[in-house]
């Protein structure tokens, strides 16, 4: 009894040395917080607590913001936003003037435009096989097979490193002297130049970014498979369903909401993708993988003449996108909470 | 309409042994309840004759066949789960077509199946509603509806009302009798909750711990109960149980009780401790010098049409009795006990019914 009375005396102090510096700031916090709650009074004092937030979110998120927009209206090549003259919608005016807008080389800043056309093509290869292969990787994971946690493990690892990490592992494979280039050469084969081709190197750029986040989508698929009752597959095994048409027809139409919820994510994961492809490529060959997330870092920061007013326009049309893209994905999302 | 016969069904999962040697025969258009308590391996049973477990030794025969490597879909069985398990995003129709689609079934054909089942249980305002718009019962006569359509040999249902509120348990165990009775299909129910089963069935199969206790009808189960399991099981309120000593061949000395001449007793050696067990409604209030027992109210339930006194004294353990919904016992009171003779029951120290020769 006495022992057990010591043992939690010692555990009390120890409790009380950890919580010490907690119960320090609490006690200097409470003095101002109450002055604060006795001046403006205790329904006002919610705002008081998202304050810090929304200064941080104000100054690093909100005013970087209109910032841009306000450079998107300016010319020149000056830093300060005061120095710089105003050119109303000039800046989009230029990048929007082509000939032929399906003919980037047409067009006065063809850059931009061939960055679009690249973003496109990454972004719609990405989407149609990272879904294809989170599904297919969650279903395999959804099945009881041996090891299935360790698999699960393996499949979210890269989703864990940084894209830079990601990009320089896969560079130090694919280069000219690289392993599987070894690997091929050992075979008897050729290298192959993959940063050379154009062809390859979107298609690196594509598996890559795929390699790298599928742990993330097929935790998403995952958790919406487990989501599914299994009664209802015994219920369509007594229905005779043959595993195809149950898969079809109950797993495809019940994992709709995860489904979508990683087409639109993905897609907007895509249209902001930068660092991992700048790494991997840099763009190259020529411009043959170049994001429009690089022609504007390019444009305002890495040219000769930084361009901020263009980067800007090109950053405000680039947001409007992704703008539409999160209104999507939040009206699939309420859609999907709603009651069917 | 099928017959169903098991032989010898055992189930294990690795080591652990869940059914130990069922042997059942099922005849045709019979309505079966398997009833037991919860880990009995009532389900498994079922499930096992549904075709969704495999069976570790034995066989199941249906109509002679046995089944035992035949698919769950080509045994030509329908099933009704305690979930439903309705295609959430389907609606009512498709629910019931869904089964017929995979049969290969012509469109008219699925469409008089469905019509037929959604008339017989006035589910036609609701084809085109998805589940999620249905209340329990609905959804609960979609599963039936679904099991109706495919014309099965055998129904299964697993604890099909568990999920369903008292009043429209009732409701729905009602509609079943009426279902039975209008289709006259083979069918078996497993519930465990003893009440639908005296009330559903032909005949009930009373498990425990993987084997079956006794099989009979309701009425058999009740006044003649093999064991002391099944006898405290089938019937509500419970049996009282009065612990009691072989005194002499013949009579038994109840515990804090009066001896009781017991011809079922006569073959019990002296001095062996057996079980006495009376139904509730068994036992009577009499004047003190005919009381077999004597104990002390601690409740008084009264519940209009009848009331339920519970109590016990030092030596006996607790006891229900029912009563006239008039009874004006109240708590405290001393109550003189008299045990109906010919309603005791008389077990042995393994549990086992002793009956008279």
């Amino acid at each position: 009894m006495s022992g057990k009375a010591a043992s939690g005396g010692i555990g009390d102090r120890f409790g009380g040395v950890l919580s010490a510096p907690y119960t320090l700031i609490m006690k200097v916090l409470d003095i101002p917080m109450r002055a604060v709650q006795n001046a403006i009074g205790e329904r006002r004092m919610p705002y008081v607590f998202l304050l810090p937030n929304f200064l941080l979110f104000g100054l690093f998120v909100f005013l970087p913001l209109i910032l841009n927009v306000g450079y998107s209206l300016t010319g020149g090549s000056k830093l300060y936003l005061s120095e710089r003259p105003f050119v109303g919608l000039g800046q989009y005016a230029t990048l929007l003037d082509c000939t032929n807008h399906l003919q980037p080389s047409t067009c006065r800043e063809d850059h931009f435009w061939r960055g679009v056309y690249n973003t496109i093509t990454f972004v719609v290869l990405q989407v149609v096989f990272m879904v294809l292969f989170s599904l297919l990787t969650a279903v395999v994971l959804n099945m009881k097979i041996r090891g299935r946690g360790f698999f699960r493990a393996v499949y979210f690892f890269p989703v864990l490193l940084s894209p830079v990490v990601v990009a320089l592992i896969w560079k130090w494979i694919l280069q000219r002297e690289g392993l599987l280039n070894g690997a091929i050469t050992t075979l008897g084969g050729e290298k192959i130049l993959f940063f050379v081709e154009p062809g390859w190197a979107m298609f690196w750029a594509v598996f890559v970014s795929i390699w790298a986040h599928m742990g993330f989508y097929t935790l998403i698929l995952l958790a919406g498979l487990q989501a599914i009752p299994a009664d209802i597959y015994e219920a369509a095994e007594m229905d005779g369903t043959k595993k195809w048409r149950a898969f079809h027809r109950l797993t495809l139409p019940l994992l709709m909401p995860n489904l979508i919820v990683v087409i639109v994510l993905s897609l907007i994961k895509g249209v902001q993708t930068f660092d991992e492809v700048f790494v991997l490529t840099g763009g190259g060959p020529g411009t043959a993988t170049l994001l429009v997330v690089q022609y504007i870092y390019e444009t305002a920061f890495s040219n000769q003449v930084q361009n901020f007013g263009l980067a800007g326009a090109a950053s405000v049309m680039l947001g409007v996108v992704l703008f539409a893209l999160t209104l999507l994905q939040l009206f699939f999302a309420r859609k999907g909470e709603k009651p069917t | 309409m099928a017959q169903l016969e098991l032989k010898g069904v055992h189930k294990s999962y690795g080591p652990v042994k869940t059914i130990h040697g069922v042997d059942l025969s099922i005849g045709d258009g019979e309505f079966v309840v398997f009833v037991g308590p919860s880990g009995c391996g009532k389900s498994t049973l079922l499930r096992m004759i549904a075709g969704l477990e495999e069976i570790t030794d034995g066989t199941v025969s249906i109509d002679g066949k046995v089944v035992n490597d035949v698919p769950a879909a080509d045994r030509g069985l329908a099933m009704v789960f305690q979930s439903y398990a309705l295609y959430p995003h389907m609606s009512v129709y498709q629910n019931m077509a869904f089964g017929l689609e995979n049969m290969g079934l012509p469109r008219p054909e699925i469409e008089k199946r469905v019509q037929r089942a959604t008339t017989m249980l006035q589910l036609e305002p609701y084809l085109q509603r998805k589940p999620k718009m249905l209340s329990g019962g609905q959804r609960q006569r979609v599963a039936i509806g679904r099991a109706i359509v495919r014309d099965p040999k055998i129904f299964l249902f697993d604890e099909p009302l568990s999920n369903l509120d008292a009043e429209l348990r009732v409701a729905m165990r009602k509609e079943l009798s009426a279902l039975h009775a209008e289709i006259g299909g083979t069918m078996i129910y497993v519930t465990h909750d003893q009440v639908e089963a005296m009330t559903l069935a032909d005949r009930i199969v009373v498990l425990r711990a993987g084997r079956i206790e006794q099989v009979g009808t309701p009425l058999d189960l009740y006044h003649r109960p093999a064991n002391q399991f099944v006898a405290g099981f089938i019937g509500s309120p419970r049996m009282n149980f009065l612990k009691g000593t072989v005194a002499a061949p013949g009579t038994i000395a109840i515990a804090g009780g009066r001896s009781l001449d017991l011809p079922a007793a006569a073959g019990l050696p002296a001095g062996e401790e057996v079980t006495v067990g009376i139904r509730p409604e068994h036992v009577a209030l009499c004047g003190r010098e005919d009381a077999d027992v004597m104990i002390r109210l601690d409740l008084v339930e009264h519940l209009g049409g009848e009331t339920y006194l519970y109590g016990q004294s030092e030596t006996l353990p607790s006891m229900t009795i029912k009563q006239d919904g008039d009874c004006a016992a109240t708590r405290g009171d001393m109550l003189p006990l008299r045990l109906v003779r010919d309603r005791l029951h008389l077990f042995d120290s393994a549990g086992l019914v002793r009956r008279a020769a």
